[in-house]
Order: structure tokens, then C-alpha cells, then sequence
């Protein structure tokens, strides 16, 4: 009886150490594609937010098929991207976003121009988009803490592409709140933040000119906030252009 | 010796019974002259058909799709119409959470109206012609409602409108087939609808309760379809092509009077056989055109009804009234209050005191709160329409008074009532000088007489339970008025959707019209003037107050015309989408709510008119105008290309 266990506890133990015997024989990714897009003109990385609402990059492997479905990855908020979990091939790269698009078609789906990259990805491609992007959002000084607790701050918008095209009146001015640095159209704390709206062309009055944006709702809570500011028109997916983050220390 | 005879015998008996006929007909499955052979069979095969068409009625939500029987995400709540408390933001429609797969589910309808098409006519000598055109009709209008329901959602799709059929071991291309132009299936969609137009008789021999096409059905929905295909090509900014310059996402502008013509001509087929439901309506009685307006969401015999959907015990059924009862009235197996019309929408009607910017006056000129000794004193002359649609705080609603309180102010009031907080604040109320509850077990509050009185009321509202009127109002219309309390339970009810009816083609007809007229297409008729009539007989029968001359309507008076008489019928959100303003309206927005609270100084009533007090954000993101192709629909068919930004 004893030798019945002894002999099952073998068995268990011999499965136990084969079972884990490795089978997916094919390396895991490991090249890396990483850059930025660049605001042609300043060189500054083009702000976006995080998530589906913000700059990505496509990829469209063509080492097996000239009409691949499209990979996609999301840019980091400041501009840059990152992937460091992609399989050696040939890709044809671009990266969609709040600026003028670098693959452009006319109104019956011909291709005017095309400013994608193509690489053959062996261990760490580098790849720096010089784009346009519809809007420059900058500051103009810091936020400012007010008597009451609110906060003041300026910037000035500008457009960041000469093609009439994408020349669209400005829909939206909006002083995002939030308690991260991840603070954009998705994420802010709505009981704060001011929102502007401008219809029709009105918008545009305010280009090139030194804005003044408060919060909204009164005394801000205790504790330390960042602001952003993002603009758009409506070109594209209607994305956004920001500012940096700026966060400020609650006095 | 003897064993050799055996032998010899086993293997002529089994030569012999080797020779009967094994290849026959499986008995366990049915075959195409079991179904095309007789009308009960037809009968079987269209009852799948129609229980399948993609209709967004009772049982459909964007968070679970279509056929579903947990509606606790309503679709009111994803287009401002209501807030609920398990819907708090704006949504594309979540495909990945559907039991009914809207893509693979499509085509296998479509398949199944190609199918019927194409094998009935060699079973026609069994039927008559008429029977024949008939059914037919039905499956084209079927096949057409299908594929209209797709390129709502997607644009371009593939059209399949022959059956395709796989042989074993062969390559698998030319099941791979792609996206049409948007237009192409736009024309699909129409050429289904005229086909069925003309092969189904003006009543359905088969069924003629509504729940079955006929002639005019069919119209009626090409007028919906081409009014969506006209405002797309109009307003629509997306575009998307394939290699082949196809378009798929998008249409020339040049197309929208082409729709809205057919959209309008659809529309007058159906002039003099429908009519607007009167029985009830007297033009003197506000109360008669009330009651008038709840009726037509129960009367079987409505003259309104072009298309139904009927529900039966226990095979088919949902739970309208056990998730949007108001919470005093609240069934056995609890939910209630899932849709609490916003301030937004209330204030789109007639008869309300309001600001000169269109929002509720619940304030005097120096400022402070206008007081009331009942809550429906504010809404004393208001549109019959809206109290059908809506349940006004303190309005009457199975017998029972609907208490709807935010709290109990005991702050002095001698000097009058001054607002909570100030204008467009989103805080939460200052807690001094008001008395309230978290939840429906209420502990009362001794009035200055010494009358004891509920904080909030029984309705709700709750400050740590969002089974209440959440908004301050409570939904009205579907409810049933008699059906007991005991039997307001989930998957328990049986009440007819009306699908299309004769107001919406009425609205289909004045915005397709009016669109018309905006473009200069002026031809024989007069189409501004036949906007303004059409828009005033809705008016007349709602009890709004009449457009006094045509000059003065505009297409956003037709557009708020719309959303106010189909609200709540699912409806509005694909108009919002249609006119591409769904991201216009919801662009950080916070929907505005009404609380009504009592001043235990004066014993009266007054009304805060605040943003949701949950801060919910709707933000539309404008490539949901074209919805996400499920990932694994391209994966089976990588010809399949994915709309923009997903």
C-alpha cells in the first residue's frame, strides 16, 4: 500500500517536472521602435493626451502582405513613444495626431503626399516625425494664485500649420484642472476646469493673442493641482492640442 | 463441413440486407420542401426573420446591444435626455458586450432573406402569386432593414445579396468580400424598401396587427433611411476610402437632396391610410390631449401604429416597468428610477416660465426663489406632451401623488430665499439650514407646527442612493398605468413597441421638406409650407403652443420638434448622430437638473436649477459617428477595412 503511494507521488513528480517543458519555440518581440513627433518649425514634442484620444503610431507590416491590417500604439502624453516589444520586419511607420496628417488624399482617396517612414526593424529603430500641428498652445508666464483660491493663468495660441486646409475656426478653449500631471480632455476635475466654447468663426479672434483663463467653481481644494490648456479646431479626429502640465503648489 | 455452410450463410444474408438504400433523407432535419412547401412553414421561417430584425425597442441599450433583457444602462442616458445612475457618461456603442453579435448576426439574417429569396420561387406553384410577391416583399424589406441597421453604424459594408457557399478544401477568397461605398449600400437599403413597396399588398394577409411589413411599412422606413442617408451626405466631415477609391466612410454632398427627395416622396406614400392617434384629444381639454398622448403607447387599435413588435409570455418578453418606475412605486424585485429626464430636456417644451436665454425661471427679479404651495404649481400650464412623457414632481401617476424633494430647508425665509449656492456652481449644497436623507428609510423631520415630514420624498431624492429621481423628474412614457405594483418584475411584461409611427413619418416628411427647401429645391410644392404644417399637426395633437407662420421655423425647430415627440423611443440617438451634432452638445458637458426643495419657514416649495450634482461629463468623441468594425470580423476577412481612428 505504502509503495502504491511512494509509486503515484513518483508519477506526480515526473509529470510535474516534464509538464513544464517549453514548447512555444518562437522568441517573444523584442525590438524596440521608439521617436517623437515634432513640431517642425520649434522643435518642441507635440503635446497629446494618454489614451485613445491622443497621438499614435501605425504600423503596417509589409514583409508578408502590401495591405496588412494596421498595428497601432498609443504616443505618451509629452509626444514621445516608446514600444519595446516589437517583432523584427519591415514596417511602413506613421503616426496619426492633433497635426496636419502626413498621409494626405484628396476628395476622391488619391494620395497627395506621404510622409511615412518605412524601416526594416533590427534591435532599435529611431524615428523623429517633424509634423505641423493645427494649434500652439504656450504659456504665457505661471498660473497665478488668486485672493480667493482660484487661479489665473495665460497663454497664447497660435496656428502651427500654413495649410489652408487645416485652418478650421477654433471650436474649443479649455483650462483643464486636475490633481496628476495626466490632465487633458479625458481626465480633469470638471468642477474646476472652464470650458470655451466658440461658434462659427469667433474663434479666431483670439489667435496670436494673450489669453486670461480662471478657474471656475471657487476655492480651489487644498491640496496641489497642475493645469493645462487645450485647444482644437475641427480637422481630423478633433483632437487636441495642450500646453504642457504645470502644477502648482497650493499656497 | 457444417461450419463452412454457416459461413456460407452469414455472408448471403449479409449481401443480401447490404443492398438497402442507406443515402436518404436525414429524418432529424428538415429540408427546404418541409419549410417552402406549406404556409405554416413560411410562417416559421419569417417569424425568425422578423424576431431578428436589428429594431433598437425594449430590450436594446448601446452597453448590451440588441435583444438583451438587462436594460440598466437605458439609452435616454447616453444622449441627455435622462441621467441614470448606471449610465454616466457619453458612449459609442459597445459591441464587445452584445449577447447578439450586430455583424456576424447581420449577415446571417442576410443570408437567410438571400436564402428565402432565392428558393422560394421553385416551391411557388404551392401558393398563390400573390402569396409569393407578398413574402418576398418581406424578406427584401427584411434584408433592407438589415443592412440599413449596419450602415448606420459602420458606413460602407459588404454586400452579400447572394447566398455564398464554401466548398470544402477550396481557398476561402472569395468569402473574403469587402467594404461597399457608403452611398452603395445607402441604395441598397432603398432599392430593398422599393422592391418591397411594390410586392406587399396595403395589408398584410397574414398578420395585419402592425407586427408584419406591408406596403406602406416598407415606405414609412425608407422614408427613416433615406433622411438618414440625405443629413449624412450633408453634414457628414469623416471620409475614408479603400485602394480602390471606393468610398467608404462618406458620400459626395451633391447626394443629399437625391435622398431627402426619396425620404420625402417614401413619406407622402403614406398620407390618408395612417393618421395621428385622436382619440382621446379634444382641442379645449389639456387633460384630454394628455391622456390622449398616454393612451397611444397602449392603444392596440391606434391608427398610428405603422410597425410594432410584440412581446409574449414567457417566450418573449422584458422589464420596462420594474427598471424605470418611479422609486415609491418600485416592484418586487427592485431596480426602478433607471431613467430621470435632465432639466435639458424639459426645457425644450412650451408652458414653463422661463429666462430669456430659454432656462426655467425659478427665480424672482431681486433674485431669490420663486415660492409654490405644490410642486406642480410651476407647472401649471404646461404642455400636455411633456406631462405624458415626463413625471413632473408632485404630478399624479397610478393613483398616487409622485413626491419628488430634494430636502428641507429650515433657514429663515422672512426676507426671502436666497439661491443655495451661487450661479453655476457645481458643488455640493451647503449642508447648514437643510435637512435631508441618504436613503428611502427616512427618519421625519418635525415642522415648525409640529407636523412631521419626510426630508425627502418618496421618490426620492436620496443623497447616498441613486434609486430616486436622480434628475428631480421621473420617466413617463411606456409605463404602464395598470399594471399592478406585485407585477412589476423583470422579464414579466409583454407591452407592444411601437417601432414606427405615423408621427415620425409626419416628422420624416417635414425635415426631409424643409431640408428641400433650404437647398432650393423648389418644384411644384411648396415645401416650406409643407414643413410648417406637418410640424403643426404634431403641435396641435401634443397641445404645444402652434408656429405662428413659416418664415419663423427653422431646421433646429423641426430637430427639437423631433426629439421632443419621439423622446425616449431610442430614436434620438441616432439623430444626434445622423446630424453630427452629438459632439457639438456633448462637448464636456453637465446636464442640468431641478431640485425642488421645502422651506419649513413659509410651508411652501421652491426649485434649485443646478448641474447634475454628480458632475457627470459627456464628452462624444467624433469618430463614433462611425463605429468601431469588430476586430475579429476583419480577422475572418482581412479584405475588411477598419473605420478611422480605431
Amino acid at each position: 500500500m505504502k509503495r502504491l503511494f511512494y509509486y503515484i507521488a513518483l508519477c506526480l513528480v515526473v509529470i510535474a517536472g516534464t509538464s513544464c517543458s517549453k514548447i512555444d519555440n518562437y522568441p517573444a518581440p523584442s525590438d524596440t521602435i521608439n521617436g517623437s513627433t515634432i513640431d517642425e518649425v520649434t522643435g518642441a514634442t507635440v503635446q497629446t493626451e494618454v489614451g485613445g484620444g491622443g497621438t499614435r503610431v501605425e504600423l503596417l507590416e509589409t514583409s508578408y502582405s502590401s495591405n496588412p491590417v494596421p498595428i497601432y500604439f498609443q504616443s505618451m502624453q509629452d509626444g514621445t513613444f516608446n514600444n519595446t516589444k516589437v517583432f523584427a520586419a519591415t514596417y511602413k511607420v506613421s503616426v496619426q495626431g492633433p497635426f496636419v496628417p502626413l498621409i494626405q488624399t484628396d476628395s476622391v482617396g488619391n494620395v497627395l503626399t506621404d510622409s511615412s517612414k518605412t524601416i526594416v526593424l533590427k534591435n532599435t529603430a529611431t524615428l523623429n516625425f517633424k509634423v505641423q500641428p493645427f494649434l500652439r498652445v504656450e504659456w504665457v508666464g505661471k498660473p497665478v494664485f488668486n485672493a480667493d483660491s482660484t487661479v489665473t493663468v495665460q497663454v497664447k495660441i497660435t496656428r502651427g500649420t500654413n495649410n489652408p486646409n487645416y485652418q478650421q475656426p477654433i471650436t474649443d478653449v479649455n483650462l483643464y484642472v486636475c490633481n496628476t500631471h495626466y490632465d487633458a480632455n479625458n481626465n480633469y476635475d470638471p468642477r474646476y476646469s472652464t470650458l470655451t466654447s466658440y461658434s462659427g468663426t469667433s474663434g479666431n479672434s483670439i489667435l496670436g493673442q494673450v489669453i486670461t483663463i480662471t478657474t471656475t467653481g471657487g476655492a480651489l481644494p487644498a491640496q496641489d493641482v497642475f493645469f493645462r490648456v487645450g485647444a482644437r479646431i475641427n480637422a481630423v479626429y478633433d483632437e487636441y492640442n495642450y500646453s504642457t502640465p504645470v502644477g502648482l503648489t497650493y499656497p | 463441413m457444417k461450419k463452412y455452410k454457416y459461413i456460407l450463410l452469414t455472408l448471403l444474408i449479409l449481401s443480401v440486407t447490404a443492398c438497402r438504400k442507406l443515402d436518404i433523407p436525414p429524418k432529424n432535419i428538415i429540408e427546404d420542401a418541409d419549410v417552402f412547401s406549406s404556409s405554416a412553414g413560411i410562417q416559421a421561417y419569417m417569424a425568425r426573420l422578423y424576431s431578428e430584425l436589428p429594431i433598437e425597442d425594449f430590450r436594446y441599450s448601446p452597453q448590451r446591444g440588441l435583444n438583451f433583457f438587462w436594460i440598466i444602462s437605458p439609452t435616454p442616458a447616453t444622449t441627455g435626455e435622462a441621467l441614470s445612475r448606471d449610465q454616466t457618461s457619453s458612449m459609442q456603442e459597445n459591441f464587445g458586450g452584445w449577447s447578439w453579435d450586430i455583424w456576424g448576426g447581420s449577415y446571417t439574417v442576410i443570408h437567410d432573406c438571400d436564402y428565402f429569396i432565392q428558393t422560394l420561387p421553385s416551391y411557388a406553384k404551392n401558393f398563390t402569386t400573390a402569396q409569393v410577391n407578398a413574402w418576398l416583399g418581406e424578406a427584401y424589406f427584411v434584408r433592407g432593414m438589415t443592412y440599413f441597421g449596419l450602415v448606420k453604424r459602420f458606413g460602407g459594408v459588404p454586400i452579400v445579396n447572394k447566398t455564398l457557399n464554401y466548398v470544402v478544401g477550396t481557398s476561402t477568397d472569395e468569402l473574403k468580400v469587402p467594404r461597399s461605398s457608403e452611398q452603395a449600400v445607402w441604395d441598397q437599403v432603398a432599392s430593398d424598401f422599393d422592391f418591397a413597396i411594390a410586392n406587399l399588398p396595403a395589408v398584410n394577409t397574414d398578420d395585419a396587427d402592425g407586427s408584419r411589413a406591408n406596403k406602406y411599412v416598407a415606405a414609412a422606413f425608407e422614408s427613416r433611411a433615406m433622411l438618414y442617408a440625405g443629413t449624412t451626405a450633408k453634414y457628414n466631415t469623416t471620409t475614408l476610402f479603400d485602394a480602390n477609391h471606393n468610398e467608404l466612410c462618406g458620400m459626395p454632398a451633391s447626394l443629399a437632396n437625391g435622398y431627402f427627395q426619396k425620404s420625402y416622396n417614401t413619406a407622402v406614400m403614406l398620407d390618408g391610410v395612417y393618421g395621428l392617434y385622436l382619440s382621446a384629444w379634444s382641442a379645449t381639454d389639456k387633460n384630454a390631449q394628455y391622456q390622449n398622448f398616454v393612451n397611444l403607447f397602449s392603444d392596440a387599435s391606434s391608427k398610428e401604429n405603422v410597425f410594432v413588435r410584440e412581446y409574449q409570455y414567457p417566450n418573449s418578453v422584458h422589464g420596462y416597468d420594474a427598471y424605470n418606475v418611479p422609486r415609491q412605486l418600485i416592484g418586487p424585485n427592485g431596480y426602478s428610477s433607471e431613467v430621470n429626464p435632465t432639466l435639458n430636456f424639459v426645457e425644450m417644451f412650451d408652458g414653463i416660465p422661463k429666462n430669456a436665454d430659454g432656462t426655467i425661471q425659478n427665480l424672482n427679479s431681486s433674485g431669490q426663489y420663486n415660492l409654490y404651495t405644490n410642486t406642480m404649481d410651476l407647472f401649471a400650464n404646461v404642455e400636455p406632451r411633456l406631462r405624458a412623457t415626463v413625471i413632473l414632481p408632485g404630478d399624479v401617476f397610478k393613483t398616487q401623488s409622485i413626491e419628488i424633494r430634494r430636502g428641507i430647508y429650515t433657514g429663515s425665509a422672512s426676507a426671502g430665499i436666497n439661491p443655495l449656492l451661487p450661479a453655476g456652481s457645481r458643488s455640493q449644497y451647503p449642508t447648514g439650514n437643510l435637512v435631508t436623507s441618504s436613503t428611502a428609510s427616512q427618519t421625519p423631520y418635525a415642522l415648525p407646527g409640529g407636523t412631521l415630514m419626510n426630508p425627502a420624498g418618496l421618490s426620492g431624492i436620496f443623497t447616498g442612493d441613486q434609486t430616486c429621481a436622480i434628475s428631480g423628474f421621473s420617466i413617463r412614457k411606456w409605463l404602464n398605468p395598470n399594471l399592478p405594483t406585485s407585477q412589476v418584475l423583470e422579464n414579466n411584461e409583454t407591452q407592444t413597441w411601437i417601432e414606427m409611427r405615423y408621427a415620425e413619418v409626419l416628422l420624416n416628411r417635414a425635415e426631409a421638406a424643409y431640408e428641400l427647401y433650404t437647398a432650393g429645391q423648389a418644384g411644384t410644392i411648396n415645401y416650406q409650407q409643407d414643413a410648417f404644417d406637418d410640424i403643426n399637426q404634431i403641435r396641435s395633437r401634443a397641445g404645444a403652443t402652434l408656429l405662428s407662420n413659416a418664415g419663423a421655423m427653422t431646421i433646429d425647430s423641426i430637430r427639437i420638434e423631433r426629439r421632443k415627440e419621439l423622446a425616449f423611443e431610442n430614436k434620438t440617438y441616432w439623430d444626434l448622430k445622423r446630424w453630427r451634432t452629438f459632439a457639438k452638445e456633448q462637448n464636456g458637458t453637465i446636464y442640468r437638473i431641478l431640485m425642488p426643495f421645502y422651506s419649513s419657514q413659509t410651508g411652501k416649495y421652491f426649485f434649485d436649477a443646478r448641474t447634475d450634482e454628480r458632475n457627470d461629463v459627456y464628452t462624444y468623441d467624433p469618430r463614433w459617428y462611425y463605429e468601431q468594425i469588430p476586430q475579429g470580423a476583419i480577422s475572418k476577412s482581412t479584405n475588411l477595412v477598419q473605420n478611422p481612428g480605431y
